[in-house]
């Protein structure tokens, strides 16, 4: 896709400007929020359970309450955010340019990533899965994988998309889309016979939809999901992480907990009184 | 059928919303454009050479250069000159440079297809330059310009949607995050696609209007 070639053109553009120009901010990222008296959180608008605009027009789903945690560890309100809202692609541009303080928006973890900015402790495992149109041709992964190159798969656009996809289903034809909301739609016109995509986003999407879809009962691709911000502020990264741990693990699980069950159907674990075992 | 029109009901605000910035939009940048056309176009046209080779090297730059990348230039290079404009400004600020590169060629072929006797003629009767512009050369080129600018303006409503790239909260965004959420992808990017023919019908049946106006009697 043009548009997002492009993006990466521009952003990779404002890396090599950022490397040039040395703009050391004065007093830390951490006191200018402060200072600022609302948090910029970078995230994107419509992929729930994620980050999505509910019917009241707000911004909801499971990378926006991770924002909130942080607001709320900052100003002691989790309203003092500015969203900012950026496709995929924008994500490392607008941290390396200081569009916003934090990103948190279904970000995958990779090495390659951390050369550009410094990630979160992580808050989510995401897998793959695949999903049908209820009484379509194929009924599970297996009758897929032995119908061969006869099966298409409709897939969000990535770099690693087709290799992925072919890990479960070795021929299958692989037909990449820009968002979501068109790979539901290849999948309901016929176009393709199982979307390839995030466990979680199938999940919800069949909530959504009971009746009209069916799971292909396999999952596989594990990615780690953290939250980003500026490379080079230490102070500001602990901070984060401190937020995030004690909602995982100490004072705040009550929101991370609830904040889970709502957008994936299921608790997390309890953490265990007693030693800390994050430390073991 | 029903669902549609429940979700469009929820969805009535954003959309409408999303239209409004649309034209406010089109419109701030048409107005920006216009006059940054004008002083450009009148640049190239009667403007000394140091004044007219920056002028023309900066409308060709502008004009082979797509609107997209002029978007997202102004978003994220300017941060890096200390400017950080939000998504909105930065929309305005490339989209009224765009009109304005091509609003200057415009008037400048206007302004050129007048015979350059009237300005000796209007010199004769004694009056300045300014006063030649407005009561001579300008108001026989609005009548040429007049077409295109029409057209133009469509085209600005049109490339408008690009600013959807930056997360700028117009038409086509508030569509795309409303199917984000209800995934009715062909009814809300149809409902969006005859919004935009409407707000550019009413341009043209405008242009029409105002063309009648400066017509020759």
């Amino acid at each position: 896709m043009n548009r997002r070639k492009l993006t990466l053109f521009a952003g990779l553009c404002a890396a090599t400007l950022a490397s040039g120009f040395s703009n050391a901010a004065l007093a830390g990222k951490l006191e200018d929020i402060l200072q600022r008296g609302k948090l910029i959180v970078g995230t994107g608008v419509g992929n729930p359970p994620w980050h999505f605009r509910d019917e009241k027009g707000d911004m909801a789903g499971f990378d926006v309450d991770m924002g909130k945690i942080v607001a709320k560890g900052l100003f002691g309100d989790d309203t003092k955010i500015e969203y900012v809202n950026q496709a995929s692609d924008a994500r490392i541009p607008n941290i390396v340019t200081d569009k916003v303080d934090i990103t948190c928006q279904f970000m995958t973890v990779t090495a390659e990533r951390a050369q550009q900015v410094n990630f979160t402790i992580p808050y989510y495992r995401e897998g793959v899965g695949l999903m049908m149109a209820a009484g379509g041709k194929y009924k599970s992964r297996d009758e897929m994988k032995a119908a061969g190159a006869g099966v298409t798969v409709s897939v969000l656009q990535n770099v690693y998309a087709e290799e992925m996809v072919h890990y479960a289903l070795p021929d299958a034809k692989v037909d990449q889309y820009e968002s979501v909301d068109l790979m539901y739609q290849a999948l309901n016109s016929g176009r393709a016979d199982a979307a390839a995509t995030d466990m979680s986003s199938l999940q919800w999407f069949m909530k959504q939809n009971p009746g009209k879809y069916v799971d292909g009962g396999y999952g596989w691709n594990p990615q780690t999901y953290s939250c980003a911000v500026k490379r080079g502020d230490q102070d500001f990264l602990n901070f984060v992480n401190i937020a995030f741990r004690e909602a995982m693990t100490g004072v705040e699980f009550a929101t991370y907990s609830k904040s889970f069950e709502q957008w994936f159907g299921v608790k997390p674990p309890e953490p265990k009184v007693g030693f800390p075992e994050e430390l073991r | 059928m029903e669902q549609f029109l429940h979700e469009l009901w929820i969805a009535r605000w954003p959309l409408a919303q999303g239209l409004l910035l649309t034209v406010e939009i089109s419109v701030a940048s048409i107005t920006c454009g216009t006059i940054i056309g004008l002083f450009g176009g009148i640049g190239l046209t009667y403007g000394k050479w140091f004044l007219r080779w920056p002028i023309r090297v900066l409308v060709d730059c502008i004009r082979g250069i797509p609107v997209l990348v002029l978007i997202l230039a102004s978003f994220y290079l300017l941060t890096f000159a200390g400017i950080n404009l939000t998504a909105i400004e930065s929309g305005l600020l490339a989209l009224s440079i765009f009109c304005g590169a091509h609003m200057g060629e415009i008037i400048r072929g206007a302004l050129q297809s007048i015979p350059p006797g009237q300005i000796d003629a209007a010199r004769a009767i004694g009056l300045t330059f300014p006063r030649i512009l407005a009561y001579v050369l300008l108001p026989q080129a609005m009548r040429q310009i007049m077409p295109v600018w029409i057209n133009t303006g469509a085209e600005l409503v049109k490339a408008s949607t690009l600013l959807s790239v930056i997360g700028t909260g117009e038409l086509l965004f508030r569509t795309q995050e409303i199917i984000g959420r209800n995934f009715m992808t062909l009814e809300f990017y149809g409902l969006c696609g005859i919004l935009y023919f409407l707000v550019n019908s009413m341009i043209e049946r405008f242009g029409k209007f105002a063309g009648q106006r400066f017509a020759l009697q």
